[in-house]
């Protein structure tokens, strides 16, 4: 309880909590219990809360319980309504999905292709295994290129490849002795030939789909369940580049980059009833052929704490949760910024914004009455106090102003 | 020459920096402005949401959500009157920033107004209209009276008033009787405590 409360910010977990828990409170304490399980998934690209007024983009929720119900929404821009998605299947047997909702998409074939503000959300309570899905994108374009690039270089490369793989043959092969260790998972990422480098390169250049893909604002939630674990898995990115995505044999590109990566997970056992959950923030992440480079990892750091202009700020970091009820969370962060929190809830910026909660209790057939766990009700009275000496403030800044117009008046006598 | 640059002689040589200062200087005005302005300002605008709020707390719709237990958040649920200290407004259902710029709100997960068990209500003490200003001037005692759509009841402060911390939550805990608790900030202008006021049910009121 001690972690739940520390931040207002964690108040959406409590909320995912409070939905996990409240199944339970709502479950009958017979003496038979059926199995009961909920988890949830929520994710947002970018969530700015300015002294109230907000404004949210690529955002994803997602929940599942064991009812069974499976509910999933997505927005890439909260505002737009035409950038919405909903699935909803309350009942045994239901599988809504929608298709993919954008705000505005431009395709044009096998050369560009822009969309932004998307969502697309399903839902599935098909054979007693409930699943929650949602993804939201902010903008994505997509430069294709990469048929037409082939078609002019391959005279070019016809007439230079046997002379390129002997060359680069040549010199790869002295160079592995050497770096091998280096060059081995990319040259086997790429399952290039060393004899015919080129020609092996040319063959994993068709698998490219596009030049380049630019995302910002990716999001997913999801909740799954199969017969031994129900997960919920959040994840949201601030922006992706992918340089050649699909030239790696995994179909990984060459180069990805990511800004402000959020990753948070919650598993419950169904076998043992035990719940976990890790979280994987990272403020700016580089893949070569799918090989991760994270960089960047660290705490909150909070200034001016006690006051009203204290503020925190999380790059790359996270925290699991554990609730006395057995539910538990995680939360990841790429960015975040809680910024003067004594006025009037302050400014909150999250990028890459990541949570999710599950909980739940397995089966039990002994006689042996379970008292439902406790509500998890809210992470901390209601904050009435608009902490802000407003007056003072307002008077100083006011002062501020007029020194300032003076130093600037000083200057205009001089001249 | 560079090393006793003084402020004058800085502005003197860049004209850039005094356009700078300039700009600086309007929009710190502006800021102090909206700053000291910003309490009167939502005042005004709670003043104008009760307006609304009263006129759907009287609405059949709202009475007809009310016997259905469907109060959306943000909507009417309650009047809450306390003659000791001057209170007269609509409570909203919800405890969320947005709901309680209403300047009261009705904890979600407690009980509704007059019903068996806590019914718990937060306040803004300062801005929003302040309902919950001198919550700490309560005695016990003192009468607390909502009116809810579908009739109303009347509690009566059972001890002095609590200072709790932002986490203690058990002042929502549920009760077998009929009681009722009130939240605020404390002190006054901080969010570092809260006030809490315990009242029990002393009477109900006519049905409407």
């Amino acid at each position: 309880m001690t972690n739940v409360r520390s931040t207002g910010r964690l108040c959406a977990l409590a909320l995912s909590a409070m939905v996990v828990a409240g199944l339970f409170a709502s479950t009958p304490a017979s003496a038979d219990n059926a199995e009961a399980f909920a988890g949830s998934a929520a994710a947002r690209a970018l969530n700015l809360n300015a002294l109230g007024i907000k404004v949210t983009a690529g955002s994803t929720d997602a929940l599942a319980t064991s009812s069974p119900e499976a509910h999933a929404k997505g927005a890439g821009l909260a505002l737009i309504a035409d950038s919405a998605s909903k699935a909803d299947a309350t009942a045994a047997g239901q599988n809504p999905s929608t298709p993919q909702a954008c705000a505005l998409h431009i395709p044009i074939s096998g050369i560009l292709d822009v969309a932004a503000a998307c969502s697309q959300s399903a839902a599935s309570t098909l054979d007693a295994n409930p699943l929650a899905a949602s993804t939201a994108t902010v903008a994505a374009i997509d430069v294709g290129l990469v048929n037409l690039v082939l078609q002019l270089l391959q005279p070019i490369l016809d007439a230079l490849t046997p002379v390129l793989d002997q060359v680069i043959g040549t010199v790869t092969g002295t160079l592995q002795p050497l770096l091998g260790g280096l060059l081995d998972p990319l040259l086997g990422s790429l399952n290039l030939d060393l004899n015919s480098p080129v020609s092996s390169l040319v063959d994993a250049l068709k698998n490219v789909t596009n030049l380049a893909t630019v995302h910002v604002g990716d999001t997913a939630s999801t909740v799954t369940t199969d017969a031994g674990k129900v997960s919920a898995v959040a994840t949201a990115k601030g922006g992706e580049v992918d340089v050649l995505p699909g030239l790696a044999v995994t179909g990984a590109p060459l180069l990805s980059i990511v800004l402000g990566s959020a990753r948070a997970t919650s598993t419950f056992d169904r076998s043992t009833g035990q719940s976990s959950s890790a979280f994987d923030p990272s403020l700016l992440t580089l893949q070569v052929l799918g090989i991760n480079v994270p960089i960047g990892l660290g705490a909150p750091v909070t200034l001016f704490a006690g006051t009203v202009l204290e503020s925190t700020i999380s790059i790359g970091a996270g925290r699991t949760i554990q609730n006395p009820d057995g539910t538990v969370g995680a939360v990841a962060d790429g960015v975040s910024l809680q910024l003067l929190k004594g006025l009037n809830g302050g400014i909150v910026l999250e990028l890459a914004h990541a949570e999710s909660a599950v909980g739940g209790a397995k089966a039990l057939i002994t006689t042996q009455s379970v008292n439902p766990p406790a509500e998890v009700q809210a992470v901390e009275l209601a904050r009435t106090g608009a902490e802000a000496p407003w007056l003072e403030m307002g008077l100083m800044l006011i002062l501020a102003a007029f020194v300032s117009r003076r130093l600037g008046r000083r200057w205009m006598l001089k001249r | 020459m560079t090393q006793n640059l003084n402020v004058s002689e800085l502005l003197s040589s860049k004209l850039w920096l005094r356009r700078t200062l300039s700009a600086l200087s309007a929009l710190l005005l502006l800021s102090g402005l909206a700053l000291v302005g910003y309490p009167l300002a939502s005042n005004l605008w709670q003043g104008r949401l009760q307006d609304r709020l009263g006129k759907q707390l009287a609405s059949p719709q709202l009475q007809q959500a009310y016997r259905d237990r469907k109060i959306g958040t943000g909507d009417s649920l309650t009047r809450i009157k306390i003659p000791d200290i001057g209170v007269d407004v609509v409570v909203v259902e919800g405890t969320t920033p947005s709901a309680l710029r209403a300047g009261a709100g009705h904890y979600a997960n407690t009980s509704l107004p007059c019903d068996v068990g806590n019914v718990a209500i937060a306040g803004h003490r300062t801005t929003f209209g302040k309902p919950f200003a001198n919550l700490d001037r309560l005695k016990p005692g003192a009468t607390i009276e909502l009116d809810t759509p579908v009739g109303g009841c009347v509690y009566q402060v059972s001890k002095d008033p609590l200072v709790v911390s932002p986490n203690d939550l058990s002042v929502l805990d549920a009760s077998g009787d009929r009681t009722l608790t009130l939240t605020t900030c404390h002190p006054k202008g901080s969010a570092a405590q809260r006030l809490v006021i315990k009242a029990t049910w002393s009477k109900d009121l006519k049905s409407a």
